[in-house]
């Protein structure tokens, strides 16, 4: 047999040869074991730490002046204090105080603010923003802080952000860093670090906007939010939207008439085309899997656009780099 | 029918449904690599099986910067490698002898008693020499990658290719 010979013999060897039995219900049943099992050393690792983490919980929360005379329930704050559940902390024009979330965090009190304690709980660390403004930032993992405000509550999703609301409870949340859930009974927004939402008191948070978001946009989606903007602040919208503005058309696709979501989806998808696996029938069914990995694909991008800022110019598209 | 991108997506993201689609689509290919690196029917049953468990705690990771089917691929040779390192298995060869409907099953056409035969024969190498001979030369891989897989020199790789191919030249002449 000659270098040529062997070498055709070699090379018409199969590439492939179907196993003598079907092997997948091996797999399936050693995937199956090891998921049951996967969770046991899981669930005893949250046990203990939730066990540490009531232990170690203070029931009251340290608070520094920083500025100014802060007020803790009727004492002025010299230096630094305690705020216990129920107390409230009240700043005027001229002071502020620094807030301690238990070990999670810290909270910034601004000027012409109130903020009550509300719940000082290892799985709940909760204040009450009555007006004013808070600068918080926590590290923990995701929905241990919330702040309540008259508009909705904003949750911490592991974060930094800004918190305004004026004396009739209408405000606006800024993110800084992470995430924010702002919620109220009916209305839901996600807000992203570099973004923005308009809350307004009994309605709850308008639509998420970026930074940089087109003045038109931001009128747009507060008409359609708190004025009853309907179809024409829709349009308006989805006209000058650009594919960085995804996020506010994510929301919009689930806030706007039934009669107006294939629109608000055509030109979200246009934008940012959606990952694999949502499908426009299950997005316009508001299908919670569908829209979860859209959302997953528009945060994505949207978070890669906001650390490389000054950095790398990216595709709000597609969120690679441009070169 | 789902493409292999949006499979491979959903098998991403834990759908068991889309992977065992991936598994019809790549258990050939992965079989086929296993009983030659292993030389044996039941050990390449094993193999394959541990591939696809590996696979799904590693599909993750993958991120599309190779075919998914090359990168499926590295992926069972380092498993199929790491299982012999770390066993020390030297088990007796009886591959084609012990399935030679194994073969029967893939294949028609005239040169087919031929393919059998350097089958049986590859099954009987030592294994040093095979393992080079199926990654080099039924698989594709270069000296270089070898040599960084299997733990040896380059210049050991060749060595084991020249006489792998010496041995079966000299099988299918007798």
């Amino acid at each position: 047999m000659n270098d040529k010979e062997f070498n055709d013999a070699v090379g018409r060897l199969p590439k492939s040869i179907e196993p003598p039995r079907d092997l997948w219900p091996d797999i399936e049943a050693r995937l199956n074991r090891r998921r049951r099992w996967y969770w046991v050393p899981l669930a005893a690792a949250a046990v203990l730490a939730g066990v540490w983490l009531v232990r170690s919980q203070p029931v009251s929360w340290d608070v520094t002046r920083l500025s100014g005379r802060p007020v803790v329930g009727t004492t002025a704050l010299t230096a630094s204090g305690r705020l216990r559940v129920g107390d409230s902390l009240w700043t005027d024009d001229s002071s502020r105080a620094l807030i301690a979330v238990g070990k999670i965090g810290r909270v910034e009190v601004l000027p012409d603010s109130r903020v009550q304690l509300v719940a000082a709980r290892a799985d709940e660390h909760r204040l009450a923003l009555a007006r004013g403004t808070i600068d918080a930032k926590v590290d923990a993992v995701p929905r241990l802080f919330f702040v309540d405000t008259p508009a909705g509550t904003a949750i911490d999703l592991g974060c930094a952000y800004t918190l305004h609301t004026d004396s009739l409870g209408n405000g606006v949340l800024h993110v800084t860093g992470g995430e924010v859930e702002f919620q109220t009974g009916s209305r839901m927004a996600r807000v992203p670090l570099g973004a923005l939402a308009q809350t307004r008191a009994a309605v709850g948070p308008g639509s998420p906007y970026v930074e940089d978001a087109p003045e038109p946009l931001i009128r747009a989606l507060v008409a359609f939010d708190f004025e009853k903007g309907g179809a024409r602040a829709t349009r308006t919208a989805l006209a000058v939207a650009r594919p960085q503005d995804a996020l506010s058309l994510w929301h919009l696709l689930q806030r706007v008439d039934p009669t107006l979501r294939a629109l608000v989806y055509d030109r979200l998808a246009s934008l940012v085309p959606p990952p694999p696996g949502v499908t426009r029938a299950a997005a316009l069914a508001l299908d919670s899997r569908a829209l979860e990995g859209y959302w997953t694909k528009i945060y994505r991008i949207h978070f890669r656009r906001m650390i490389l800022k000054g950095v790398k110019e990216i595709d709000p598209r597609t969120g690679t780099t441009v070169r | 029918m789902a493409s292999p991108d949006d499979l491979v997506a959903r098998a991403q993201a834990g759908d068991q449904k889309a992977f065992r689609e991936l598994y019809r689509q790549h258990a050939g290919r992965v079989y086929a690599l296993c009983l030659r690196l292993t030389g044996s029917t039941s050990d390449a049953d094993e193999r394959t099986q541990d591939v696809f468990v590996r696979l799904w705690d590693k599909v993750k990771s993958f991120r599309g910067e190779s075919a998914f089917s090359s990168w499926l691929h590295r992926l069972a040779v380092n498993v199929v490698l790491n299982e012999r390192r770390t066993t020390g298995r030297r088990e007796q060869r009886v591959m084609i002898a012990e399935d030679p409907a194994a073969l029967e099953r893939n294949r028609g056409g005239s040169t087919e008693g031929l393919s059998i035969d350097l089958e049986r024969a590859i099954g009987e190498l030592p294994d040093g020499a095979r393992e080079v001979f199926v990654l080099y030369d039924i698989e594709g891989y270069g000296h270089a990658e070898i040599a960084s897989m299997v733990g040896i020199a380059e210049g050991t790789s060749k060595a084991q290719l020249f006489r792998a191919r010496k041995l079966l030249r000299e099988k299918l002449e007798r």
